[in-house]
């Protein structure tokens, strides 16, 4: 059955969670391309096959023009549903930048493939070359402010940092009293806490 | 209290005209915060990228920094914690405002990258804009060519068609534009018409709450006579 293989694709894509990334499943989409090649050799035989008949290619509908035809569709829906695994993936790659940063944890890292390894990194690049234009980190304030210094817990040992014109040094366990936006990156990473009584 | 008075009115007119400064930087502000919370909501609600307000982002970003620096005085002069927070809320409040627009209008581009760099939406961005449009488009074509197109059959590699017998660029994502929005208008506008064909008109009157298609109402969005909510 044709598209099938790709098929699986998209499924995949459908059963994940919005936001989260499967690992890359180069077998299948190894098995896609080879299909699409098959596909396009059929095609291309059949095309010569009417040639050969000297048939006229533009006008002629025969069993090997149809024939023609349904390999080309089914080339095209194959394409199709690549792209869309593609697109969709590096849509989600895009968002992640903006919600866990410019650093991706381990977990993360080992779903891509190599393609996207490299589009992560190209695009983060772009979007920090736009915010030093600007001058202005916009992958803080992502909620509307309610109070501009919060408490904070430390969950782990991050040493001396420095914040403004002072530098505090953060331990794990320590509690401190800081501004939001400097305390939102720690937070996103997930190496600090709101400290909620 | 006369030595005091006497001494007192260098500095003390001094600190007066610096307040009344501020003052009426924050009643402008006012209306500019206005303009900057409305242009937020706009491009929140509207499915595609709207006009990129320039003046208003730079008139923002002067506020912001004459917020910085009075903040940074009051610190300097030890004012009252109450006032200091006051200030720092206001702050922050513009700075959310004016990040949030910007990143709503960045995500934006990401998403519709190809069909803003073909069509006419490309004039309403800024020009720190176009060229993370430019780059973004560069990148995402080389992704995909890298993985998948190079590997695909001569014919087929096109980003933009489907195949080289495809007549246009079957293949661009667009925004849709006949989703519904909420919208508000500021004054009358009377009878509009909804579509095409002639078929729907709305009565249209002034500050009164509707669910319309976004398409529909595109033109009064932008002539800012309709607010998106």
């Amino acid at each position: 059955m044709y598209g099938r293989r790709a098929s699986q694709l998209l499924r995949e894509l459908a059963c994940s969670e919005t936001g989260q990334l499967t690992t890359f499943n180069s077998d299948a989409f190894d098995q896609v391309i080879k299909e699409c090649n098959e596909h396009n050799l059929q095609l291309q035989s059949l095309i010569r096959k009417i040639e050969d008949e000297n048939l006229d290619i533009q006008t002629t509908r025969n069993e090997d023009h149809f024939g023609a035809v349904i390999h080309h569709l089914s080339l095209i829906r194959n394409k199709h549903c690549l792209m869309a695994y593609m697109y969709n993936r590096a849509e989600t790659i895009q968002s992640l930048r903006w919600k866990v940063g410019p650093v991706l944890p381990q977990e993360i890292q080992e779903k891509l493939n190599y393609s996207e390894e490299e589009y992560f990194k190209n695009h983060s690049a772009a979007i920090e070359s736009y915010m030093s234009e600007l001058d202005l980190d916009l992958t803080v304030d992502m909620v509307p402010p309610k109070d501009p210094y919060i408490r904070v817990r430390v969950l782990d040992d991050i040493g001396e940092v420095c914040l403004g014109d002072h530098s505090i040094s953060l331990t794990k366990h320590s509690l401190h009293f800081l501004r939001r936006t400097d305390a939102e990156p720690f937070i996103s990473q997930g190496i600090m806490e709101e400290f909620l009584e | 209290m006369a030595s005091g008075s006497g001494s007192g009115s260098g500095s003390g007119s001094e600190r007066w005209s610096e307040g009344l400064e501020t003052e009426a930087a924050m009643a402008m502000e006012t209306t500019d915060v206005e303009l900057l919370k409305r242009a937020w909501r706009n491009e929140k609600a509207a499915p595609e990228i709207l006009q990129f307000e320039a003046a208003l982002v730079l008139r923002a970003r002067e506020q912001i920094q004459l917020l910085e620096e009075t903040l940074e005085e009051f610190t300097e002069n030890g004012v009252d914690d109450l006032v200091v927070s006051l200030y720092q809320m206001d702050l922050d409040r513009t700075l959310f405002l004016l990040r949030s627009y910007l990143r709503i209008r960045l995500q934006k581009i990401e998403k519709y990258m190809i069909h803003i760099s073909k069509t006419n939406l490309w004039n309403r961005l800024s020009e720190q804009e176009q060229r993370f449009a430019k780059r973004c488009t560069d990148i995402m074509e080389k992704h995909l060519e890298q993985s998948v197109l190079s590997r695909l059959p001569y014919g087929y590699q096109s980003i933009l068609k489907q195949s080289i017998s495809s007549e246009e660029d079957d293949m661009v994502p667009e925004p849709q534009l006949d989703t519904f929005v909420f919208c508000k208008t500021k004054s009358a506008v009377g009878a509009f018409q909804l579509d095409d064909t002639g078929d729907e008109i709305v009565d249209l009157v002034a500050d009164d709450l509707y669910v319309l298609r976004y398409k529909s109402i595109k033109g009064l969005v932008e002539g800012g006579r309709i607010d998106l909510v």
